[in-house]
């Protein structure tokens, strides 16, 4: 083939649609399946069955590899593909075979799903679970076979102690696949549907406990999930399942397509898919080291809900749930490409019922279907806020939900601004019902990303009614920090601009009163401590040598202590001075800083350790003063103070510790001018930048630890194979060093020293809240905001009441997303806890304190 | 899944034209880089509006975080020219950028995002012949977030763009002159008397680079810039 010589051929992962000219007929043909139905998936069935055929020799494998990846990567394809293998049927796999091509190719397909299960690829597990319910009711397998593979997954349920992501992963396979085929199998008397959904129900009534932290609308009276505008995924499953049983399965016609119900039933026997077990789960070994990963058990998954049922599909109704269980599954396959994503959701409905979605601008009209013609663009939108603001935290990052919606809002801005527009308005409502602190969070992110992706245009007018509302309101806090965010990402003039005049106001705290900026304290002639100040200013501008500027510090500190009178801390004076000169000489730009601080860390090390000139153990005092000169200079940019704090701690001036401490004792105080026993939004940015910082560090020592083992290992194992072949030289000097490296030794005490660092910041995060919240030096209103009474008399509430309110708040989100970490010192956090909370049985604060805690870490309730 | 759609982390055909190392080796280097190019940045476009944007992409609890950014100015005046590089502790976090961020708008300019080798002294500089960057000598069109005449236009584009030229007026092209960033976590030694003597040097905290390995390229020639 020497016309082929200048080529190589493709990697197999190489995307194939470019460089056609390189395509064997085998990869066209796989082509040809994957890219199935662009045009018209009906049109097109016949044509691509009759080319599968003609295909010389038969390839099974590529045809049943086309099948896998279609079926596992475009879910919305399924029920298509269901009906091509059904006309695969129809032929002998080769002339006079005994058995139909169609057959050979499930027979294949069957070994890659054995091997999906295996490695407990759930979602892939469930696309062919989804794909195997059609075909039963294609008649092309036998539907005691599919019962008996959905029983395999109920088994699940009964297993000891099974985790909540093992059972909701198997649960869904059930439930999906009785949605689409419990039509067929309820047809079989000796087939017992009822037996499997009760055993669903049954482990669905034992995570009630686990939704009440989970659910987006806070409800801190409330005992029992009130999944008001929301909804938990396995709920909307099993209510489907309920729904379509209780019409004796009459409305699955109406809730999926079944194109394969124009064929006639086969000829061949019907397939048996063979018996399975659903494999042990994987225990992540986490203390030697494995993969070092943190294992983050699933909670109930609850997604907002925005819209009615005429809108948006209802997603506890059989065809909203499928629907919303093929948009979701689109969102996490495509998440490598924004882009195509976007553009496989808006031609979503061409794979659906007619009827389903509602036409869109410029298209043919839609039949009127009773009940349906959904708001296509609105039911994307809902569906991929209700993913992004999943608790604790979502599947991706949220940055990927928000650059996904700015791709459909790019794509179709007349149909999905107003989508957006909508759901903005909804959210911002549901500020004032409870919405979830970290949900108010991530809105105020999206608001900010998404806005500075469209000009910043919104129409701000229609909130300055709220502007009477408290000051620390959820809604006035929301106006605040999302313009905030909004001028992070842009700059003060620009986003003065869009805000109406009332806005702009200082009185309306919104906009604030001038641009982000540093301010030095001593900058003002008129300071007491002017002078010494601006000697140290000059120095590090000049850019003197480190040991220098120590020098003049203990110079100025002794000239300090001889004039300076009153009640003055001099050492902490000293280190305000000099670490407020320090950042006002980086204050130009986060380079600047950087490029600050590398200058003079022996000197902020010093600092850091309570000395000038000489270094020392960590002084907790010092650190305090460092931490709080940083957020005075910085008081006008929060952002400021965050960057500063994650270098502080990057090159171990501060530690996550010192950090947490700083945040409960003095962060309201240097930032808002008065100390406070509450814990807003930023203070959970400072939080969780050290508790993350504390538990990477973990991480990354664990993962050195992991390859230097593996590295001693092979080395081990290489020297052993050595001495085996070289038996027959003279004795050599020992080459398996005994016992460990050195730098396995170091890296051994690393992890020890970082681990306890990790349990000291979750320790003091804990006695930070009990003291805020549940300690006997609480502040009364702890124990009013929890009370029905009080919430529903929240119209009323005054500012220190959802300053409260929101502290039980980020209590909440801080255990159920630090839940994996919290369950790793349990004994030690539970001492700590008991002797910081009274114990008193009835008392109604220390039994939410309480209960807060033992569902973020496991504790079933007694 | 990459089966039906092109993943957009996939490496594009961006390089740096004077890297001296062979195509092989540039693409094993940018399988593990940690930096990322970012172009058609405004020329008023602050580290710190980049720094939001990007810190949504890390991933501190395994690791990571931005370690720095490092603006690109140009070579005579001192001044942004509308590319930067930023830097990360690991290259999962460089990738979610391409995934996430690359195509998507940060100060009203779609910006766009490429794997880098990784930074060395003197990249900092423009290298077209005007100072500023090659590419945008390519350019006729008229672009007001660059210093166009549309600047003008806009009182507050002037306060940003005074501001931008005095900024960074004192930055050097010497080694050295750009931070590191701050590295990995070290067993700290606060037993010993002096301090001087031990304490590392801003050049040792930029070459320790979080197991990331830094790619081994041939000395810079600063001069030449």
């Amino acid at each position: 083939m020497s016309h082929h010589g200048g080529h190589r051929r493709r990697q197999p992962r190489d995307n194939f649609d470019r460089h056609e000219y390189n395509e064997t007929p085998e990869q066209k043909l796989r082509k040809n399946i994957i890219h199935y139905g662009e045009v018209d998936p009906v049109q097109e069935l016949p044509r691509l069955a009759a080319q599968i055929f003609e295909h010389v020799p038969a390839n099974v494998p590529i045809v049943s590899e086309g099948f896998r990846i279609g079926v596992t990567e475009q879910p919305f394809k399924i029920p298509y593909y269901a009906a091509l293998l059904r006309l695969l049927h129809d032929r002998p796999a080769t002339e006079g075979a005994s058995t139909s091509l169609g057959r050979q190719i499930l027979e294949d397909f069957w070994k890659g799903f054995q091997a999906f299960l295996d490695k407990q690829a759930w979602r892939e597990t469930r696309l062919c679970v989804q794909f195997f319910a059609h075909l039963t009711v294609a008649r092309v397998i036998s539907p005691p076979s599919l019962y008996e593979l959905l029983k395999s997954f109920a088994a699940v349920f009964n297993e000891f102690s099974v985790s909540h992501t093992r059972a909701s992963k198997a649960g869904l396979c059930i439930a999906e696949g009785l949605v689409i085929a419990g039509s067929v199998i309820k047809d079989d008397p000796a087939l017992d549907i009822s037996e499997i959904v009760n055993g669903l129900r049954t482990y669905i009534e034992s995570t009630h406990e686990a939704k009440t932290l989970v659910q987006p609308i806070t409800q801190l009276h409330s005992t029992k999930p009130s999944l008001e505008h929301a909804e938990e995924w396995l709920d909307c499953a099993l209510a489907a399942l309920q729904t379509l049983s209780a019409s004796d399965f009459a409305q699955t016609a109406d809730s999926v397509p079944q194109p394969y119900l124009e064929s006639p039933p086969i000829s061949d026997a019907a397939f048996d898919l063979p018996n399975v077990l659903v494999p042990p789960e994987v225990e992540l070994d986490t203390e030697s080291g494995g993969d070092a990963q943190v294992k983050k058990e699933e909670w109930p998954q609850c997604y907002i809900r925005l819209f009615d049922d005429d809108v948006t599909p209802d997603p506890t109704a059989p065809a909203g749930f499928m629907l919303r269980s093929n948009i979701l599954d689109v969102v996490d396959i495509f998440e490598v490409n924004r882009k195509d994503c976007a553009r496989l959701l808006l031609e979503y409905p061409k794979w659906t019922l007619p009827g389903t979605f509602k036409a869109r601008p410029g298209a043919p009209p839609s039949p009127v279907v009773e009940g349906k013609n959904w708001d296509l663009d609105n039911t994307l939108i809902e569906t991929i806020l209700g993913a992004c603001f999943v608790l604790p935290e979502s599947t991706h990052k949220a940055i990927y939900y928000i650059a996904l919606i700015t791709e459909l809002a790019r794509s179709s801005p007349i149909s999905i601004g107003p989508a957006v527009g909508k759901s903005i308005r909804k959210l911002y409502a549901l500020l004032s019902d409870g919405l979830d602190v970290e949900v108010a969070h991530r809105f105020e992110e999206w608001f900010a990303v998404h806005m500075s992706n469209f000009s910043f245009s919104w129409p701000w007018k229609e909130w300055i009614p709220d502007l009477t509302l408290v000051s620390q309101h959820p809604k006035r806090v929301f106006m605040r920090r999302a313009i905030e965010y909004e001028i992070r990402l842009s700059y003060y003039d620009r986003i003065l601009r869009i805000v109406p005049d009332d806005m702009a106001e200082p009185e309306a705290q919104v906009m604030p009163d001038q641009a982000p900026g540093a301010e030095f304290e001593y900058e003002e002639p008129g300071n007491p401590y002017y002078e010494p100040a601006q000697s140290v200013l000059n120095l590090l501008r000049g850019r003197a040598k480190p040991e220098d500027v120590m020098a003049h510090l203990e110079i100025v500190r002794n000239q300090l202590s001889e004039t300076v009178e009153g009640d003055v801390n001099i050492d902490s004076l000293l280190r305000s001075i000099a670490v407020q000169s320090l950042l006002s000489i980086g204050s130009r730009s986060f380079s600047h800083f950087l490029n600050a601080i590398e200058r003079y860390l022996p000197l902020l090390r010093n600092l850091a350790a309570g000395q000038i000139s000489d270094n020392g153990p960590p002084h907790a005092e010092a650190r305090t003063d460092i931490m709080s000169a940083v957020a005075t200079v910085w008081r006008r940019s929060r952002h400021m103070i965050l960057i500063v704090f994650d270098k502080l701690m990057q090159y171990q001036i501060v530690d996550p510790t010192d950090l947490v401490a700083w945040t409960f004792a003095h962060c309201p105080a240097v930032t808002s001018g008065q100390p406070k026993s509450t814990f807003n939004a930023f203070q959970w940015d400072l939080l969780k930048s050290a508790l993350d910082k504390a538990n990477g560090r973990v991480m990354v020592a664990r993962r050195k630890v992991a390859a230097l083992r593996r590295e001693a290992d092979d080395k081990a194992a290489r020297a052993i194979a050595g001495e085996s072949m070289e038996v027959d030289t003279e004795d050599k000097p020992d080459v398996v060093p005994a016992g460990e490296s050195e730098q396995l030794t170091s890296a051994l005490k690393a992890s020890t020293v970082l681990t306890r660092e990790q349990k000291s910041a979750l320790a003091r995060t804990l006695e930070g809240f009990a003291e805020f919240l549940a300690a006997e030096s609480a502040s009364p209103k702890v124990a009013e905001v929890i009370t029905e009474h009080a919430w529903h008399n929240r119209a009323n509430w005054e500012d220190d009441d959802w300053e409260t309110w929101e502290t039980w708040g980020w209590y909440r989100h801080w255990g159920r997303t630090y839940s994996p970490y919290l369950r790793n010192y349990i004994k030690t956090l539970e001492h700590l806890a008991a002797s910081k909370v009274p114990v008193d049985q009835g008392d109604p604060v220390q039994t939410l304190f309480r209960r807060t805690w033992n569902i973020a870490v496991g504790h079933q309730e007694v | 899944m990459a089966h039906i759609v092109t993943p957009l982390d996939q490496p594009s055909n961006y390089k740096d034209s004077q890297s001296r190392v062979d195509r092989s080796t540039q693409n094993e280097l940018l399988s593990r880089t940690s930096t990322l190019y970012v172009g058609n940045l405004s020329f008023y476009t602050t580290e710190e509006q980049i720094y939001e944007l990007f810190s949504k992409c890390t991933t501190p609890e395994d690791g990571g975080g931005i370690k720095r950014i490092i603006m690109g100015l140009d070579r005579n005046t001192r001044t942004p020219c509308g590319f930067c590089f930023v830097e990360y502790y690991s290259h999962a976090e460089a990738l979610a950028c391409l995934r996430y961020i690359s195509g998507t708008k940060l100060d009203e300019r779609i910006i766009r995002c490429d794997l880098d080798l990784g930074y060395r002294d003197g990249r900092q500089f423009g290298r077209g012949k005007s100072g500023g960057q090659v590419r945008d000598e390519h350019r006729d069109d008229y672009d007001p977030g660059r210093g166009g005449w549309g600047a003008q236009a806009q009182r507050a584009e002037i306060e940003r763009k005074r501001e931008m030229e005095v900024r960074y007026h004192d930055s050097q092209d010497v080694p050295g002159a750009v931070a590191g960033g701050g590295g990995d976590w070290k067993e700290a030694e606060h037993t010993s008397e002096k301090t001087l003597k031990r304490a590392r040097s801003p050049e040792d905290e930029g070459d320790s680079g979080r197991g990331e390995p830094r790619p081994k390229v041939e000395e810079h020639d600063v001069g030449r810039m």
